[in-house]
């Protein structure tokens, strides 16, 4: 024993198995050369800074002046940003990196980039309204046109007058400059008009309201415009309707211009001269071409602008990300005395203690700082944080086991043994090597495509999927044997490796419905003889079979969680761990359930028709009962006698002691102290104020007595629990053989059956599609996450805590894209 | 007999496959431990799993009784 114990501690140290060593360091950092100590930091990621400041407010913080400018320059950016998107550019970076500016000198680029942006955007806002305007009035006048006769009643003033206000009106001045001007109120005829355009949508109603308005005295006259006008508001374009009033009467009149006003309908003078009507509609368009040339080379000025812009725009959004996280960290820091250092607290793993010691190094030198920066050990009470350094491949098995519970500081990782029991379970219940060909290539697609898909953006699912694609290799690596295994080849089985072991007794196989073949020689080499499939006993003797396995290979795998609580209980040197909680828990377990796999193999080992079930149930109500023909083996009845009574005492030497135990240790270690609690707290000050010492020194024994029963309860009761629970492996194997049986004879077969080509073609579209989404995704789902439940529950309740906290580190790296 | 060979032949893949992921990837001894684990957690849950299907067609207690139309 002493030997085993010795070799056990003599092994080398294995990678993934326990977390990191961590020490908590202390760092005080004059202030010039703090910010760029802190990037430096921040490249190398290894240290997580404790907030210090807690208690503060956001805005008591020292540093809340530059996280505010950080936030305004990424609003900036942001912008920039959006204003690429909507001018429908692409951001390329430029091929030459320019040299890191400094953060002022970055501001001060931003406020001009944006300073310059508004006032493009707001300048061609106000061209493109001019530019609206004029084409409504251009298409007002074509249609117009057409429904106005040529008058004579208007005097010659009165055109020039209409024709300099035309004129007059082509100026940036305000959006209400074209509206109706003063027609001529002595009219000879009384009749006067007013043109205009409307949105189509609403032409039909303005033209009721008008004839209610006008009680029926107006001719109204519309014509759908050539062209579709752009909405300055929703930047969609809309079409237009042209209309023409004609009407009567002041009153009338200004009527008509309230109801255009409210409709939103715009009025364009136009005026009755053909010749008149011609030489403003040449104007028009020449100032309308005008125009949109200088639209065109306003637009073109602000791309080019914008372009510029996107070059830089992603290496100083990261710069920016960067010195925001900078500022956010040196707010953790607490200011000292004397106000001329920062003092922080973190934590490191201790590999990287030498590497961070460069990097201050280089922060004083570069900061041509007088006094070095101190970075000293210090002792904690709280525990530290866990950190495994995973790669490609373990990475997503860790993150696997965290997702229930992040592992304590320096406690066995399951994640070792989940590399290949989780694939392992799950090709138990998916078994096909077929299904398990299809997963391999996916899998292999993925990983092909590593390079590729690891720098886009992806969906959700698509994520997890990439995450976890060493998952599936190993998942469908593992099917393809399990699939070997029962023989099942989308259910089909086959004679890869040999004969069957099986043939009739006669060579007119007269009764093979009835009594069935015989065995003849050795059983099948490898799997499951193929001779079973289609067979009537078929299910009765797979369903033997693979309950039994569930139940080896859950004894299996919860002896491994106990042993694991051993090698744990070795490293923190709590032999009352070993003594009064591995032993009793084995010998529990095994005197039960270990003897249940015991008998599982002597009855197949012996071909033995005793029942296990009576022999199990009986062991407990009656176990001085002879056996009769349940004897498996002579001593089986002494045998069972002697493993009820262990597990018997296990359970209160499970129960007990330790409370007891505990309670003696911890008097002894505190004998006496209760009589220094008084007047000495001015002794405990040697630390520093913000790192907390607590003084617990309370023993609750009702609480631990009541914490061990309750963990002995939950084991007792749950190796049975968690025993029939690894017979889901059953389940979903049983399930998963039968579904692919019946969409392989009811679907395939079935269409196979006919001649008709057509109806082949469904029948194996249906099974494709019924294999794929059923078989391979939903099973593949289900499967993963009953396996995905037994490691969670019944492997690791029995050794795991997972009540730690994972190390965050400090680090450029790790800043998410927070692209909003 | 057909059981031992076959483990014996099992074994033999588990040793060869821990020597070749020694010669593949040889990074330090803790990560040669973790792999040598991971290599024999493999190899023995592949041999349970024969081991298991082959040991319950030894000796059966019932045979395949055809189906009609077999």
């Amino acid at each position: 024993m002493e030997r085993i114990e010795k070799f056990i501690d003599n092994l080398p140290s294995m990678d993934l198995m326990r977390s990191e060593k961590m020490t908590l360091v202390q760092l005080i950092i004059p202030v010039e050369s703090a910010h760029r100590a802190i990037s430096y930091l921040g490249e190398l990621g290894l240290l997580q800074f404790r907030d210090l400041n807690s208690e503060k407010s956001p805005f008591q913080r020292t540093f809340v002046n530059q996280v505010k400018r950080c936030g305004e320059m990424s609003r900036k950016l942001r912008f920039f940003k959006d204003q690429i998107s909507k001018a429908g550019l692409l951001s390329s970076v430029h091929p030459v990196v320019e040299p890191d500016l400094e953060l002022e000198e970055l501001e001060i680029q931003l406020a001009e980039h944006e300073h310059e942006l508004i006032e493009m955007n707001a300048n061609s806002e106000k061209l493109q309204q001019t530019y609206n305007e004029l084409l409504e009035f251009k298409l007002v006048l074509q249609k117009a046109c057409g429904f106005l006769l040529p008058s004579n009643n208007h005097a010659a003033a009165e055109e020039r007058e209409l024709r300099e206000n035309v004129f007059s009106n082509n100026d940036y001045v305000e959006t209400s400059s074209l509206l109706e001007q003063e027609m001529r109120p002595a009219d000879q005829s009384g009749l006067r008009f007013i043109s205009g355009i409307i949105c189509k949508s609403k032409a039909l109603r303005f033209e009721r309201m008008l004839f209610r308005a006008t009680r029926g005295n107006m001719l109204f006259n519309q014509a759908p415009a050539d062209e579709e006008i752009m909405d300055p508001l929703t930047g969609e374009m809309v079409e237009k309707t042209v209309f023409v009033v004609h009407f009567s009467g002041e009153q009338a009149r200004t009527k008509i211009l309230k109801i255009c006003e409210a409709f939103g309908a715009k009025c364009y003078p136009v005026p009755d001269d053909i010749s008149k009507q011609r030489q403003i509609t040449r104007e028009v368009s020449s100032h309308l071409s005008d125009l949109e040339t200088t639209l065109d080379t306003g637009i073109r000025h602000r791309n080019k602008a914008l372009t510029s812009i996107g070059y830089h725009l992603t290496q100083w959004m990261s710069m920016v990300r960067r010195e925001k996280a900078v500022y956010d960290t040196l707010n953790m820091l607490n200011f000292d005395v004397t106000k001329k250092c920062l003092v922080g607290e973190g934590w490191c793993p201790i590999f990287a203690k030498a590497q961070m010691q460069e990097a201050l190094q280089r922060a004083t030198f570069d900061s041509n700082s007088q006094l070095g920066i101190i970075f000293h050990v210090m002792d904690a009470v709280e525990s530290p944080p866990t950190y495994f350094r995973t790669n490609h491949f373990t990475n997503a098995y860790q993150e696997i086991v965290d997702a229930y519970g992040v592992a304590r500081y320096q406690e066995a990782n399951p994640a070792v043994y989940t590399v290949i029991t989780f694939p392992f379970l799950f090709a138990v219940m998916f078994g096909d090597w077929g299904h398990g060909i299809c997963l391999l290539l996916g899998a292999l697609v993925l990983i092909a495509r590593e390079s590729r898909l690891s720098t886009q953006k992806l969906g959700s699912f698509m994520e997890m999927l990439f995450g976890g694609r060493y998952v599936l290799l190993l998942m469908s690596l593992f099917s393809i044997y399990c699939g070997l295994i029962y023989n099942e080849f989308f259910s089909v089985p086959f004679h890869i490796f040999g004969d069957s072991a099986y043939k009739c007794r006669d060579a007119t196989c007269s009764d093979a419905q009835t009594a069935g073949l015989i065995k003849f020689r050795d059983p099948y080499p490898f799997g499951v003889d193929p001779s079973w499939r289609g067979s009537r006993s078929e299910l009765p003797f797979l369903n033997s079979l693979k309950m039994k396995m569930s139940i080896l290979l859950g004894v299996a795998q919860m002896n491994l969680g106990i042993i694991f609580s051993y090698f744990n209980a070795r490293f923190f040197c709590s032999s009352l761990d070993i003594r009064y909680q591995f032993v009793p828990q084995m010998i529990f377990l095994n005197s039960l359930f270990g003897y249940l796999s015991l008998l599982i193999i002597i009855k197949w080992c012996t071909g033995s028709q005793a029942d296990l079930y009576h022999v199990m149930i009986y062991m407990f109500l009656s176990p001085t009962d002879d056996l009769g023909d349940n004897e498996l083996f002579w001593g089986q009845r002494g045998l069972q006698i002697v493993l009820l009574l262990l597990a018997l005492i296990a359970v209160p030497w499970m129960l007990f002691p330790k409370p007891f135990i505990l309670k003696k240790l911890h008097s002894e270690r505190f004998q006496g102290r209760t009589y220094g609690l008084l007047g000495t707290s001015e002794f405990d000050l040697d630390v520093e104020p913000d790192s907390a010492r607590q003084h617990h020194e309370e023993f609750n024994f009702s609480e631990v007595f009541v914490h061990q029963m309750i963990h002995s309860i939950e084991f007792v009761l749950g190796a049975v629990s968690n025993t029939a629970s690894y017979l889901r492996l059953w389940a979903l194997s049983l399930a998963h053989s039968e579904l692919s049986t019946v969409f392989y004879e009811k679907v395939l077969l079935l269409a196979w059956g006919y001649d008709s080509f057509i109806i082949r073609l469904i029948g194996l579209a249906v099974f494709a599609f019924a294999t794929a989404f059923i078989l391979l995704m939903m099973e593949t789902l289900s499967a993963f996450l009953h396996a995905l439940r037994l490691h969670w529950v019944e492997f690791q309740n029995k050794f795991y805590h997972g009540d730690g906290y994972k190390f965050k580190p400090f680090s450029f790296a790790l800043i998410t894209d927070e692209d909003d | 007999m057909g059981f031992l060979v076959t483990t014996l032949i099992f074994s033999v893949v588990g040793i060869i496959a821990s020597i070749c992921s020694r010669i593949c990837c040889n990074r330090g001894p803790s990560a040669n431990l973790l792999h040598l684990t991971l290599v024999i957690t493999a190899t023995v849950c592949c041999w349970m799993m024969w081991a298991i299907v082959y040991i319950a067609q030894m000796k059966p207690l019932i045979v395949p009784i055809l189906s009609e139309g077999e």
